[in-house]
């Protein structure tokens, strides 16, 4: 956008003497001015608001209405975005007069006599000053447009697309029009919630650059199955090649699994989060434990994922330094305690949102907040119900049924081994997925699918390849002892194999999907030499399992157990 | 409210005073630049800083990376209990050393 006007500037010379009026014209115009000229205050305001000039020069004494009122006028109808100088032009030279002049709006005063030289050189000296206001405005202006767009871009199309906000509570106090912090969730494929809080450097549009690829990946990811690990290395990448030095994401990364009660957390660069019980108990403060997002070329090895086994009725809640830091008038903050005690409350009283905010308001007392302020608060329950309500088995038709049992020829199979430390490493399901997808297109039918995978292939990995018993799950020691331990192994992991194998049958307004899943393990027997019933093989490969049996038209366990054949059929 | 600069043989020392903001942010940059030579250990001195924000983090990871450019390291020293809370939840202390 062009600053400077190309026509012409236009001048007004209010004087009720037709002399003065014509020796400042002529003057003027040697300057490049179109002038227009009034004798008295009054005509002087109505051709300002006809002719919109660049610069009003005004005679003090005149008749009808005097030079001061005419300025008064004058500057409460200018537009605010222009400065529309004013200069006195006056034979009085008293303090007074200077003074009144000012007091009017006036933005200099010329006392008669002067030089034509003098003048021009006042006129030019007032018209810089305008030319730089207007530079200002326009800068002004152009920046709150970009914050305005920033937000909107924000509200209307990252933060509108989040997942369960009728369970998930969300304060967002953001500092500047623009809040560098951003509040993700979304649905995984299994029913899973993945959720992020996450504090960008600085306020502004400057802070809010990586929130597009930030909330794209993490959505996209999301949706494919990938861990939560996986998503967050990505982010970390693609962060730390888009964005300068300086700018970077203090951030919380969390998943919430409710069917299997457990929760995983990232915790870079924000202060603690919280796992609270339903009393309001702190049963977990999760410590940063990865410096901010974005910094180093890669996550750093020994910095991992918790997991922490979780309550359905348990709350968990992240925070941003924001809270803590607010300060109110006597300069001191917010700080830990409080927030621990308002959050307690807030729990007990299923308000947690509610009363922190308010606490947070009775505090700072009007102090004006120095960084943005947010929290997000998230249930551990109610993430398996839309699931659960894709569970129901399909009602075949007769045709449909005299399809599914004959013997066909699949379509199109597809088959993935994975051995040793690329067994450790890689996580097959999103590709699986990605494959299926490419072949069959979106559907959402397909998340069943990914769930009958995902339970099979960590079975057969943890139970399997690994020899891991689920049974020290039961308890939240144990919990951790095998996550520990799993990792461990999964470190240390130089054999060993797993074969995935899909086969396609469709037919009509329908499919069937065959999944055999064959690992190295030695398999359930050898482990527990007894007979090999449900309830055994439930114990062994845990409470997945269950799901599996619900979503799939047959599940069989062969070859000891190192092989789990599973039929999954669906009907459009 | 200022950074202040000392320099002897091959260490730059930078000292930050009250409060370590993104109003710093040129001053900081001019503090480190010019200085070139290989094996510099730039030393941050924030024994003086009251308060520092996470652009502050910024500006530090900008002289890291001037430093690593010019095989020079930086050093992070004597932050106050609440500037080391700051540190500690970034976890700097990964990336540069820090002298308590």
């Amino acid at each position: 956008m062009l600053l400077s006007k190309e026509e012409a500037k236009i001048a007004l010379v209010v004087d009720d003497s037709a002399m003065q009026c014509k020796v400042l014209s002529i003057l003027l115009k040697e300057e490049g001015y179109r002038v227009f000229t009034a004798n008295d205050g009054a005509r002087g305001v109505a051709m300002y608001v006809k002719y919109k000039p660049d610069l009003v020069l005004m005679d003090i004494n005149m008749p009808v209405m005097n030079g001061y009122e005419a300025a008064r006028k004058i500057k409460s109808l200018s537009q605010k975005n222009s400065l529309c100088p004013l200069i006195f032009i006056t034979s009085m030279d008293t303090d007074n007069a200077f003074i009144e002049s000012i007091d009017a709006g006036g933005d200099g005063i010329l006392v008669r006599p002067f030089s034509p030289e003098v003048f021009k050189a006042k006129i030019k000296s007032i018209q810089r000053i305008s030319d730089l206001y207007a530079q200002v405005k326009s800068l002004q202006l152009e920046q709150q447009m970009d914050a305005e767009l920033a937000e909107q871009l924000m509200s209307g199309v990252i933060e509108s697309r989040n997942y369960g906000l009728d369970k998930i509570g969300i304060i967002k106090q953001p500092a500047a029009l623009f809040s560098g912090d951003i509040q993700l969730s979304a649905l995984c494929p299994n029913g899973d919630i993945n959720v992020l809080l996450g504090d960008f450097t600085g306020h502004g549009l400057r802070s809010s650059i990586g929130a597009i690829p930030l909330s794209e990946t993490f959505r996209a990811m999301t949706r494919k199955g990938f861990s939560l690990h996986e998503i967050i290395s990505q982010i970390n990448t693609q962060l730390y090649d888009l964005l300068p030095a300086d700018l970077f994401l203090c951030g919380t990364f969390l998943t919430i699994s409710a069917h299997d009660g457990t929760a995983y957390l990232l915790n870079a660069g924000l202060p603690e989060s919280y796992v609270f019980s339903e009393q309001g108990d702190i049963k977990h403060k999760i410590l940063s434990n990865h410096p901010p997002i974005g910094v180093l070329p890669k996550l750093l090895a020994d910095s991992k994922v918790k997991v922490i086994s979780v309550e359905q009725t348990d709350r968990i809640i992240l925070i941003s330094d924001g809270i803590v830091e607010a300060r109110n008038e006597q300069g001191d903050m917010y700080g830990f305690e409080r927030f621990e005690e308002s959050a307690t409350l807030g729990i007990k009283s299923q308000n947690v949102c509610g009363i922190i905010s308010e606490s947070l308001k009775d505090f700072c007392q009007g102090m004006p907040q120095e960084d943005d302020i947010s929290l997000i608060d998230i249930p551990c329950r109610g993430w398996e119900k839309s699931f659960v309500s894709n569970v129901a088995p399909p009602i075949l038709s007769q045709a449909q049924v005299d399809d599914l049992y004959s013997v066909g020829v699949p379509v199109w199979e597809w088959d993935l081994s994975l051995t040793g430390n690329r067994l450790a490493r890689v996580n097959p399901i999103p590709m699986v997925m990605g494959q299926i997808n490419e072949i069959e297109g979106n559907d959402e039918h397909w998340n069943n699918l990914y769930t009958i995978l995902t339970e099979l292939f960590v079975n057969a990995l943890d139970h399997g390849v690994l020899g891991l018993n689920s049974k020290l799950k039961s308890c939240p020691e144990g919990f951790v002892k095998y996550f520990t331990e799993r990792e461990a192994r999964l470190d240390g992991l130089n054999d060993g194999a797993i074969r995935i194998k899909l086969s396609f049958f469709p037919f009509i307004d329908g499919g069937r999907i065959k999944i055999s899943i064959k690992d190295s393990g030695t398999g359930f027997d050898a482990q527990q030499q007894e007979s090999k019933n449900d309830a055994d093989v439930l114990a062994l490969s845990g409470r997945g399992i269950d799901l599996v049996e619900q979503l799939c038209e047959s599940l069989l366990y062969k070859e000891s157990g190192t092989l789990a054949e599973a039929t999954y059929v669906w009907t459009s | 409210m200022a950074v202040k600069l000392q320099v002897s043989d091959n260490k730059v020392s930078i000292i930050i005073e009250e409060r370590f903001d993104f109003s710093l942010h040129q001053q900081f940059r001019d503090a480190y630049t010019g200085h070139e030579e290989a094996k510099t250990v730039f030393i941050v001195e924030l024994s003086k800083t009251e308060y520092m924000d996470s652009s502050a983090l910024g500006m530090i990871l900008l002289l890291k990376d001037h430093a690593e450019k010019h095989s020079s390291t930086v050093i992070i020293r004597k932050p106050n209990a609440s500037v080391n809370k700051i540190l500690e939840i970034a976890q700097f202390h990964r990336l540069l050393p820090i002298e308590l």
